[in-house]
């Protein structure tokens, strides 16, 4: 990524620097040179960055996988895909068997009943594995869950039950299948078990490994963590101290409890300030506040502009959500951009991205800044012009380009249409426009995976195979910048990292093929050796 | 209640509480939303105030909630959002920790009030309100007179405003002293929601009889009228025919916007049942909570003094 040296043969590691790339005779007569060659016949590229990701990404590999697809935990075990409701209930048979405690609750994640033939899964089939241990089977969505008659019986769920989302049969019996957060809300102890794995310590190992299996060496956990609480700081300092973490974290601070007064976010500022100023490490950073102003596309939450949804559910309001009175939003940014910190603002539509653009304009306005670079986060319907405006005012864009395979074809078809579904996620246009632009998973809301991201941003193909919007595909070495130095320069680590130049960290990707040479279509199917960290080699699904 | 200055948050006790198995009586959820600037922190404060019982205050900012920390004394927080997936994930996993420390207050609070954040959806924050030990009361939305017309035309947050007012079972018309005059309001809000209880207030005065409805055991014997309103009540042992019901709930005086009660329903005698009713709209549904519910029927009808005439339950009374 350093376009006045763009391929190299060998790379020179003092420590945890780069002191040289060029050609392995360049470095012969270095002082004291040892020559590695393990990673002779690989590919070495700068560490990918992860800038849009959640901590709690890899906590749901404590407890069994139920999902369609095959996937790999972060120890590396393949889970192969429950293709039917029988073999969904045979894993967990086999783990109520293996569990101890006979009262314990048996959670498990990952069902997708839309991909399940047959029957969909309720209680009764459940109960099959167990009568007598409550059983929570948390869907894929994060927005369902499907319960035994035990975990109903102990929650207090039958037909009485007022709280809407508790599914019920034409007798007027809950099923088992509890629909939206305040209905799986009822079954506490499961909701809850879960959200103790997520927030965990042994949570910001499992992402880590995630990360390191698929070539990320430095991720952003954007706006999870509540650093101003006691402990959390500490808990990601233990983690990321450890010579063996095998990756940088930027934490970013989460814009909330804040009741959006101009002196109560100065005083969340000063916190964010403090923590860039006197708490960095080698593989921990801060220096980024995250805000979120609407909701999601699939949603049906985000806030998009006119004519708004295609085929939104019955009741549906007609546009989305604000998470922040859009009002508030100049004086927000105004405070943290005044601080110095660099605001990523969560805008899915295009209503949001507007709002955050004018505030940050308005904030330059009153107080000009260089450098500032003020992200907008996701930016999938963000237009032409928009990207416009921000290239004008200095702003950067992390575009979440796995949205196109994950609901490309249900964009076209439910959310926006196929005029507005084929703009979305518009990286020619960020490109064109000059915006400095990533792109990402928001693990857990899809997989991580930079090279699967990276073929989405270049073929654009949705699950069932179709080219959403050519136009807007880009090429694969403006991919690999997204995920390497453009990434880097929203994380404003882009000096240190995100380029292999000498004084940079020596942090890489080691890849078996090259992304350069492959069909466009084959770079996600490119196996990840694994990672170098500040010179330390992490090898994939090692433990 | 301890006394100290601003929000604290949620405690991040791993053990969930049931409440159902702490009180004697489902504890009553009243949710308050409106539109920023609206009044609902002045309503807060009032009901605080006013309240003879002891209230847990719930505050839920950037779809999450915190705890008044008037009320609880923990102050570590460990709750989660996950943003883009769901946005009220937050609020599940907050709520249950927000419920875990009303439970371990002391004297334990008998009713919930929980203030939306100025965007939520009051109707989402409600849904919470139907969990066991728990009984939803009203969602109570407060509508800033003098800027209502101009929020609803406002092409950002418009909608928003019209669908919190939507969701209300009684909207607060507040800042009345302020505004030339309140037809054009009223005529507007009646277009979206023309069942609920309207109340015109200042400085988010209300009668906390009128939002929560009076508690049969306070409501005076002779049935005398204190204040604006007056309360009168029914109480009997035998269970009530629904038709009965339905009767005399459409018999009522117009003026009679708020009412409540447990009922047994003669067709399904054994489930104590819960009646509100909140301006023009009324509901029965199953009380969560069987173990502890008094016996028989308790009702409590709330009007305008001089509205509500003695023997308003005569019917109710042929059947005992
Ligand atoms: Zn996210």
């Amino acid at each position: 990524m350093d376009p006045t040296q763009p391929f190299a043969t060998a790379i020179a590691v003092q420590g945890d620097r780069i002191v040289g790339v060029g050609d392995r005779e360049d470095f012969l007569d270095f002082p004291q040179t040892e020559v590695d060659e393990r990673f002779g016949n690989k590919i070495l590229l700068p560490g990918f960055v992860e800038a849009h990701s959640h901590v709690m990404s890899g906590a749901l590999w404590e407890f069994p996988y139920v999902g369609f697809y095959e996937r790999s935990d972060p120890t590396g075990r393949v889970w192969s895909g429950c293709q039917d409701v029988d073999s969904v209930l045979q894993r967990l048979i086999q783990c109520d068997q293996e569990m101890v405690d006979p009262d314990q609750t048996l959670v498990a994640w990952g069902l997708d009943p839309i991909f399940l033939q047959g029957e969909r899964l309720v209680a009764k089939h459940l109960d099959q594995v167990s009568t007598k241990r409550p059983i929570f089977v948390f869907h894929a969505s994060g927005h369902l869950a499907t319960v035994n008659s035990e975990m109903m019986r102990q929650s207090g769920i039958d037909q009485h039950t007022p709280t809407p989302g508790v599914a019920k049969d034409d007798s007027g019996v809950p099923n088992g299948e509890l629909q939206e957060p305040a209905a799986m809300s009822l079954a506490s102890d499961g909701l809850a078990t879960i959200f103790i794995a997520m927030m965990s310590s042994e949570a910001k190992w499992s992402y880590a490994l995630e990360a390191r299996n698929c070539g990320v060496t430095t991720a952003a956990d954007l706006g999870t963590t509540r650093l101003a609480m006691e402990g959390q700081l500490e808990a990601w300092r233990q983690a990321t101290d450890d010579p063996q973490y095998p990756i940088r974290v930027v934490v970013a601070f989460g814009n909330f409890g804040s009741d959006g007064t101009p002196a109560n976010i100065r005083d969340m500022a000063e916190k964010a300030v403090h923590l860039r100023e006197h708490e960095e490490s080698a593989k921990l950073r801060f220096g980024i506040v995250k805000i979120v102003l609407d909701g999601s596309i699939q949603g049906f939450t985000a806030r998009i502009s006119h004519p708004h949804y295609l085929d939104p559910p019955p009741g549906h309001p007609g546009n989305g959500l604000w998470l922040i009175p859009p009002e508030q939003m100049p004086d927000i940014v105004s405070a943290y951009h005044q601080a110095g910190l660099t605001v990523h603002c969560h805008c899915n539509g295009d209503e949001a991205a507007q709002v955050f653009i004018d505030a940050v304009d308005a904030a330059l306005q009153t107080h000009p800044r260089e450098d500032h670079r003020h992200t907008v986060q996701h930016c999938q319907l963000t237009t032409e012009q928009q990207y416009k405006k921000m290239s004008e005012l200095g702003m950067n864009a992390n575009i979440f380009a796995n949205h196109i395979f994950y609901w490309g074809d249900q964009h076209a078809t439910i959310t926006v249409g196929s005029p507005r579904a084929e703009k979305m996620d518009g990286c020619a246009t960020a490109e064109r426009e000059g915006v400095k632009f990533s792109i990402h998973s928001d693990a857990p809301i899809t997989p991580m995976g930079q090279l699967h991201t990276i073929w989405c941003a270049v073929n654009r193909l949705t699950a069932s195979g179709n080219i959403l919007g050519p136009e807007e595909r880009i090429g694969v070495h403006k991919a690999l910048q997204a995920c390497t130095i453009d990434a880097a320069h929203q994380l404003l680590m882009d000096n240190e990292i995100g380029s292999l130049e000498n004084g940079k960290l020596a942090d890489f990707t080691v890849l078996e093929s090259d992304p350069y040479e492959v069909e466009p279509e084959e770079l996600k199917n490119i196996q990840v050796w694994g990672t170098v960290v500040g010179g330390v080699p992490f090898q994939a699904g090692s433990q | 209640m301890g006394h100290s200055s601003g929000r604290r948050s949620l405690s991040s006790g791993i053990t969930v509480t049931k409440l159902v198995d702490l009180y004697d009586s489902p504890m009553e959820v009243t949710v308050i939303g409106g539109y920023l600037g609206a009044g609902k922190t002045t309503l807060v404060n009032h009901l605080l105030s006013q309240a003879t019982e002891v209230i847990a205050v719930l505050i839920n900012d950037f779809g999450e909630i915190n705890i008044d920390d008037k009320l609880v004394d923990s102050a570590d927080e460990n709750t989660i959002t996950l943003t883009n997936g769901c946005i009220c994930c937050s609020l599940a996993d907050g709520y249950s920790k927000a419920l875990d420390d009303v439970a371990k207050r002391n004297p334990r609070p008998t009713r919930l009030v929980i203030e939306a954040s100025g965007v939520a959806d009051p109707a989402a924050v409600a849904a919470y309100g139907h969990a066991p030990g728990m009984a939803l009361n009203a969602v109570a939305v407060v509508a800033d007179s003098v800027n209502l017309i101009q929020q609803l035309a406002d092409p950002l947050v418009g909608q928003t405003v019209r669908s919190q007012l939507a969701a209300a079972d009684v909207i607060l018309l507040n800042k009345t002293d302020l505004a030339p005059e309140t037809e054009t309001v009223r005529t507007e809000l009646d277009r979206f929601n023309s069942d609920a209880l309207l109340v015109e207030c200042v400085h988010s005065r209300i009668d906390l009889d009128l939002l929560f409805g009076s508690e049969v055991s306070k409501v005076p014997k002779a049935s005398e009228a204190v204040g604006e309103y007056e309360s009168r009540c029914h109480r009997s042992n035998q269970p009530i025919p629904r038709d009965a019901l339905v009767e005399l709930i459409e018999r009522l005086p117009e003026q009679v916007q708020r009412a409540k009660g447990i009922v047994r329903v003669a067709e399904e005698p054994q489930i104590p049942m819960v009646f509100q009713l909140v301006g023009r709209r009324w509901e029965l549904r199953a009380l969560a909570d069987r173990k502890n519910a008094p016996e028989g029927n308790q009702l409590v009808v709330i009007g305008p003094k001089g509205t509500v005439p003695l023997d308003w339950d005569r019917t109710l009374k042929v059947e005992d």
